[in-house]
């Protein structure tokens, strides 16, 4: 434990704090804005429906569940009622499925299915570029800062000292890679150092990319000629016969009101000027 | 760039009055952008420049001036490739727009269908097939398409009014309010879809089953000013429903016709659902006048900016006439 009160000193070469602290910063901000760009290159607009029985097939559940949450700001019962019968027969009866003859048979296999392999092939890339750069970079930090400062002083691993004073519980974030108990927690291993940039940068790379993921968007946004057509509620491998007889049931226990009712009043109370 | 980029964005362009004034505007926005396009890296800036072509395609389109609707159709497959839907379904209503005769529109279908033979979910193609099909005079295709396209793509809410607009031109009344309260599920929050179903109910509500049609057309109105409270067309649907149905019920307890208030009498009146009792519609009546001549001064003073909806605003007066002559009568 650090003697409190007593300042901390480490004997270190100050040009540490340039050799460490500043190449450790301007990687991780280039990688950041590479793997940006590596995975606006790589992305796969979501695959649109081929035919328009598919299309029904993924929006149908939509529009029960549209029906579920919004019925009561629009309908009165009856047609609440008829709505109903007709979307919980078309899902029992398979109605709205692709190819209803094919019912009740267990779901192709994702990884034979040409569709469903493209969307995990899709999720894959995603999390490929999210890990393969962090392992690599991490590696690096690891191998390239602490053999080089090992070799100065055994304790000059500390690239920087944080200009205020932390508790204790900092210290398994601040000195990771460093097995010295007493070292008072101000001090910032590089490893650490990497951590904390991989998880703070997010703002810098908002400033330089612009907002989120702007490119991205731009890439989708002509694509995106029907956001309402392209939406897929279906996860790859995913039974939508389920789905439907789920949603099905869903909609039967469904009570109905309807705040229509009574909105004369609620109008000539809320906004009617008094004396009328 | 910052000027006229900001008035862009105020028109709505769904007007003549705006889109003259965004068409006017077309040889700065397209001389001008197209310098500095390159060097604008801006990734966000760059995705509104191509959003406010499309714009100014649109308003270039209806005002006639087709050289620069060409330019900005091709600048904008320049950029997205001939092959993208979206700018498929430009170039058809740009084909459109410049036929000549019949026999060229009918081309345009011709090729519509061929497209979509090769790629059945093209949706900017299915609309404007059955935008086509309206104009050129055939609604019973063109709702027989939309239809085919609903089933398709129930979540669509453009494509539900749109129907609900075919049906209502057909006479379909009871069709046209089931498509609106489709619509109305996908987006439950629009004040204006709320306030177009009720003025269909109060159309329909001349026909048969008048007094509950006519109780749904207060309640939409309601809800359309609840959601949005200066909205002009849900008080003025508002003031006429419930005109009508304080009429009706007066000519109904008129001795003169026994069959219809013994029918009343029978009800019970107050206690029917969606019936609403005499006071409170006065009370509604009284409420919507009000407030519809407050807006009619409030937006005759800031004339300019209120421009694309003066035949509301006239309607609007027209009615406050008729009201105000009643009463002095």
């Amino acid at each position: 434990m650090a003697i409190q009160g007593a300042e901390q000193t480490i004997l270190r070469d100050p040009a540490l704090f340039y050799w460490i602290l500043f190449p450790i910063s301007i990687v991780m901000i280039l990688t950041g804005i590479l793997r940006h760009y590596a995975t606006v290159l790589m992305n796969t607009t979501p695959k649109s429906p081929s035919t328009l029985a598919e299309s029904r097939e993924r929006l149908a559940l939509l529009r029960g569940v549209n029906l579920r949450n919004n019925a009561c700001s629009v309908l009165d019962r009856e047609s609440f009622e008829m709505r109903k019968n007709y979307m919980v027969t078309g899902f029992r009866n398979g109605a709205f499925l692709k190819d209803p003859n094919n019912r009740g048979q267990p779901p192709a296999n994702p990884m034979t299915d040409p569709a469903g392999m493209e969307a995990m092939m899709g999720m894959l890339k995603g999390n490929m570029m999210m890990m393969i750069p962090q392992t690599l970079i991490m590696s690096w930090i690891n191998a390239f800062f602490s053999g080089f400062v090992i070799c100065i002083n055994e304790l000059t691993d500390f690239a920087v000292k944080l200009p205020f004073p932390l508790t204790i519980r900092f210290k398994s974030m601040l000195q990771s890679g460093v097995m010295t108990r007493d070292l008072d927690v101000q001090w910032v291993s590089s490893l650490s150092w990497y951590f904390l940039n991989l998880m703070g940068l997010q703002s810098v790379f908002g400033f330089i990319l612009g907002s989120d993921n702007a490119a991205s968007q731009m890439a989708q946004q002509m694509g995106m000629a029907n956001p309402a057509a392209m939406v897929n509620p279906l996860q790859p491998g995913q039974d939508p016969d389920k789905l439907y007889l789920n949603e099905a049931e869903n909609l039967e226990v469904m009570e109905h009101f309807c705040i229509l009712d009574g909105v004369e009043e609620r109008i000539l109370q809320n906004f009617a000027p008094a004396g009328i | 760039m910052a000027g006229p980029v900001a008035d862009i964005r105020e028109i709505s362009g769904s007007d003549l009055i705006s889109a003259l004034h965004l068409a006017q505007q077309a040889p700065a926005i397209l001389g001008q952008e197209s310098g500095s396009r390159v060097s604008s890296s801006n990734s966000s800036e760059t995705a509104d420049y191509y959003a406010r072509l499309e714009q100014l395609l649109l308003a270039c389109l209806r005002t006639g001036d087709d050289q620069s609707a060409h330019t900005c159709l091709n600048r904008l497959s320049l950029r997205f490739g001939p092959s993208n839907e979206r700018i498929m379904g430009l170039r058809g209503l740009y084909e459109e727009a410049t036929a000549k005769d019949q026999s060229a529109l009918e081309r345009c279908l011709q090729e519509y269908d061929n497209t979509l033979a090769q790629s059945p979910v093209n949706v900017p193609i299915l609309k404007r097939r059955v935008a086509l099909l309206r104009s050129l005079n055939r609604p019973s295709d063109a709702i027989s398409g939309l239809i085919q396209l609903l089933d398709a793509i129930p979540t669509d809410a453009e494509a539900w009014c749109e129907l609900a607009d075919l049906y209502q031109s057909q006479g379909l009344g009871s069709q046209a309010i089931f498509s609106l309260e489709e619509a109305l599920l996908i987006a439950p929050n629009s004040w204006n879809i709320h306030s177009r179903l009720g003025e269909v109910l109060y159309i329909c509500a001349s026909g048969g089953d008048a007094s509950q049609l006519l109780g749904r057309s207060v309640q939409h109105f309601s809800r359309s000013i609840e959601l949005c409270d200066d909205y002009l067309r849900g008080f003025y649907g508002l003031t006429l429903v419930s005109q009508q149905i304080i009429n009706g019920d007066s000519f109904h307890s008129n001795p003169g016709c026994p069959q219809a208030s013994t029918r009343m009498l029978d009800n019970d009146y107050a206690g029917v659902s969606g019936q609403l009792p005499k006071k409170t519609l006065e009370r509604l009546k009284a409420f919507a006048l009000v407030k519809l001549g407050e807006i009619v001064e409030s937006r005759s003073m800031d004339d300019q900016h209120w421009a694309s909806s003066r035949s509301e605003l006239i309607a609007a007066k027209e009615l406050l006439n008729r009201q105000s002559n009643i009463q002095a009568a």
